[in-house]
């Protein structure tokens, strides 16, 4: 038992590095998979490079939402400055459940986001006046990673004040 | 602030004034020209089918004039600024339209030059290319002192020739003595020799030459790739001398083409010349005509037409007449703003723009817009920096595109907002006030928000975010109703807008006076119940009328009342849409987060060190965080404000679909000029 009661910083540290970890691989492939269609897009007209850039980088916000998420947590466990107070095994379980939304729907959104971006840098290829359009459906996926990050910030916050 | 009121216009000129009509016209820029609905009859036709040849000639021109440009720009390093694309077009008159005319000829022939002697200079550096070849195929056999071609004397067969490897005279003469036993005698020497090749000059008797030959080949023996009629050395000399005059040649007209550069003006003039010219013949398609006149139908905005009339009868003998545009057609829609409100015109019109019985909502997105861009960013650093930036980028570049000029104006309003908001959160390169005095001066100096840090009271600022969405969604619940008053559909005013301003304002009202939802958001007040109460009916009264009038249009009873069911389903959709604006906190946080992030490495990185090498550290680190960090938020900021506007605004009230007014005008076709007499109007 007081193994597990020494492991709170572990799972608080799992959660943050869960949280910095998957949005932040999903952003890599998605923003790779958009800049490869992008930069198709460029070959044919070099003009369009600002548009299709802005079109590439959509699905690569949710790899900062995640490092928004570890960093307050790491800071909040005392790992980056900060209190030095232990964490209980039940705290460090509570930071790592307030870390998953974030982590799990940070992954998954900006696979999606990423296939509607690629289509929408087809949409901007061919109909360049579309543009204010073609930001618009990948912003509507980022919707759910917002509302993820918006939870994970709110509970790490309140698992902060709690006495547990 | 507003959509132009459209008249059509009816011009009817004589024909032998067609070409002046329309040149004025053009320079104006103020008619749209509509191809004419009526059909031909035995007096009046459409078009003017032989102008199209006309037409693949201008379009030729405007080609020659680009490609003559870009070789100039090429040859001729111009300095330019990596801003110059901002400088926007140069001034031009009317006057110099005209006297262009003879000059055109003239530059067409320049252009044509200018390709011409491209042309020469690069089929000069091929021929260059190709000698080089031969050069180089030529320097194993300096040492030759006869031509390559050299075939032997009166009584002696010579071969001059290459043989793979690396072969010696011992190999060649046993080469020799072994496949020609009969040969004679024979002479060889090694040119030269490599690992690769060698090459080798043999002479022997002429009588035997077919026997040498046969052993040679046995060797692998082959004739040089190359002809020479002169000694190698002596030849590749000439080669040589060819080149450098090859050379010279390039430099002659490369410097005849610099010589050019002095009709560059001219060149850019023809461009835009013709280009007009491309558009003018595109319209004369247009026109209706008769033997002697023709007549002209488009649009025009109203406040022009007073001075164009008077300005037509001035100049011409014909008659021109406005009226305003029939009911069943929609006329092109043109947007006036003032400076405020006028870079919304290009988000608006990203979408769409206003279509039948729709206002111009740009004055209200453009305060919408800069508030909400600025709670998002919500840096004061950053503001300013993006005040600064497009400040002096409008301020050294004053006729910049006016598209160009929007977007930068846009921003700069966004700036003034990001400041503010940045102020009231405390946000200046997130903590770098309390970060640097901590890490370099040793006080706790930090520079305190004007109302509270997110980051400490998260909720606070989540209920303010719905606060500013239900703000936003009933402005545009407002406009909706203004809209259909304004089409004198009062009752579609009442159920679609004021039941749901009952229904959505009475919960929120009755939300606030329940005690446990005001203590989960962390409001410090509770309504009283009697409010709460009224609330509650009042929005009772709302979700019994939309559930009376939702299905409106359909007459069956059962049908209507299950579709009124279904639109006061519609409430979950305020609900996503108000929650939707709790982006705002989530955006804004991250901003402030991130470049805490930036501030802390920069601190630890340079703070460990110490001193003047980790001022730098820190310096270094600083600039390249906050560097990404404002371009990202920007990017998120500038998406997400056109998501709350496309979608949660426009969604209440707008959809769009007018066509835009786009006016037979010098300034759509021209590249590289802007004629006076449009900057004027």
């Amino acid at each position: 038992m007081n193994i597990f009661n020494n492991l709170g910083i572990v799972f608080a540290l799992l959660g943050a590095v869960l949280a910095a970890l998957m949005p932040g691989i999903a952003s890599a492939k998605g923003v790779g998979a958009a800049g490869q269609a992008a930069a198709g897009v460029v070959t044919d007209d070099p003009a369009k490079f600002g548009k299709v850039l802005v079109l590439q980088l959509l699905p690569g916000t949710q790899g900062i939402y995640g490092l928004l998420i570890a960093f307050i947590t790491l800071s909040q466990i005392g790992i980056m400055g900060g209190s030095t107070t232990p964490i209980s095994a039940v705290k460090g379980l509570l930071y790592l459940c307030s870390c998953l939304p974030m982590a799990i729907v940070g992954y998954k959104s900006a696979l999606d986001q990423a296939k509607a971006s690629i289509s929408s840098i087809g949409l901007v290829a061919k109909r360049p006046d579309q543009f204010g359009k073609a930001m618009i459906f990948p912003a509507m996926v980022e919707t759910y990673a917002i509302l993820a990050l918006l939870v994970s910030i709110l509970s790490i916050g309140g698992v902060g004040n709690l006495h547990v | 602030m507003a959509i132009e009121q459209m008249k059509c216009i009816r011009l009817c000129g004589l024909k032998k004034d067609r070409k002046k009509i329309l040149e004025w016209l053009q320079l104006r820029g103020d008619v749209e020209v509509m191809k004419p609905a009526l059909h031909k009859d035995s007096i009046f036709k459409k078009g003017n089918p032989d102008l199209e040849g006309q037409r693949s000639t201008f379009s030729q021109n405007i080609k020659y004039a680009d490609d003559a440009l870009k070789i100039l720009n090429a040859e001729t390093s111009v300095k330019r600024s990596p801003f110059s694309s901002l400088d926007g077009k140069k001034e031009a008159t009317a006057k110099q339209y005209e006297s262009f005319s003879a000059k055109h000829d003239r530059t067409v022939e320049t252009a044509k030059r200018i390709k011409f002697l491209e042309d020469e200079t690069a089929q000069a550096n091929a021929d260059i290319l190709k000698i080089e070849v031969q050069l180089e195929a030529l320097k194993p056999w300096f040492t030759l002192d006869v031509p390559l071609d050299f075939q032997g004397t009166k009584s002696t067969a010579a071969f001059i020739g290459t043989m793979p490897n690396q072969w010696t005279y011992e190999r060649i003469a046993a080469l020799l003595a072994h496949n020609a036993p009969q040969g004679g005698p024979a002479e060889a020497e090694i040119i030269s020799s490599s690992p690769e090749q060698t090459c080798v000059f043999v002479l022997c008797e002429k009588e035997h030459r077919a026997e040498v030959e046969k052993a040679l080949a046995a060797g692998g023996f082959s004739h040089p790739p190359i002809h020479s009629e002169k000694p190698p050395k002596e030849q590749s000399s000439a080669l040589e001398r060819e080149i450098s005059a090859k050379k010279d040649f390039i430099l002659n007209k490369k410097s005849a083409i610099c010589e050019c550069a002095k009709f560059r003006s001219d060149l850019e003039f023809l461009a835009d010349y013709d280009s007009m010219r491309y558009e003018k013949y595109g319209v004369i398609n247009r026109l209706m005509q008769g033997k002697r006149t023709f007549f002209l139908f488009g649009y025009i905005p109203a406040d022009k037409t007073a001075s164009f009339g008077q300005e037509l009868s001035n100049k011409f003998d014909a008659a021109v007449e406005f009226y305003d545009p029939p009911k069943q057609e929609e006329p092109p829609v043109l947007l006036k703003n003032n400076n405020f409100a006028s870079p919304m015109e290009s988000v608006l019109e990203a979408f769409s723009l206003p279509g039948i019985g729709e206002i111009d909502p740009s004055a209200i997105m453009a305060v919408f817009y800069y508030f909400l861009f600025g709670m998002m960013l919500g840096d004061a650093a950053y503001g300013i920096i993006m005040m600064a930036i497009t400040a002096v980028l409008m301020h050294k570049h004053k006729h910049m595109a006016e598209t160009m000029q929007r977007t930068l104006r846009m921003f700069f309003f966004c700036g003034i907002s990001t400041t503010f908001w940045g102020f009231m959160f405390g946000s200046f390169f997130g903590d770098a006030v309390g970060v640097i005095s901590k890490t370099f001066f040793n006080s706790s100096v930090a520079l305190p928000p004007i109302w509270f840090e997110p980051i400490n009271k998260p909720m606070k600022l989540l209920v303010f975010c719905f606060l500013v969405g239900l703000i936003h969604l009933f402005t545009g619940l407002g406009i909706n109703f203004y809209q259909s008053w304004k089409a004198k559909k009062y009752k579609d005013a009442i159920y679609d807008v004021v039941f749901w301003y009952m229904l959505v304002g009475g919960l929120v009202v009755l939300l606030l006076s329940i005690k446990s939802m005001t203590g989960t958001f962390g409001i410090s007040f509770t309504l009283p119940s009697s409010v709460g109460n009224a609330a509650g009916w009042i929005a009772a009264i709302g979700a019994i009328g939309i559930v009376l009038t939702g299905g409106r249009s359909s007459r069956n009873p059962f049908k209507r009342f299950l579709k009124g069911l279904y639109s006061l389903y519609n409430i979950t959709g305020y609900l996503s849409d108000v929650l939707s604006y709790s982006r705002l906190l989530a955006l804004g946080l991250a901003t402030s987060v991130i470049a805490s992030v930036v501030n802390k490495m920069a601190a630890m990185a340079g703070g460990g060190i110490g001193g003047f090498i980790g001022a730098i550290i820190f310096i270094v680190i600083f600039l390249v965080g906050h560097t990404m960090n404002i371009l990202i938020n920007m990017l998120g900021a500038y998406v997400h404000t056109n998501r709350l506007q496309y979608v949660e605004f426009f969604g209440k009230f707008y959809s769009g679909g007018g066509e835009k007014f786009t006016p037979f005008s010098a300034d759509c076709s021209t590249k590289y000029y802007q004629f006076k007499e449009e900057r004027k109007s």
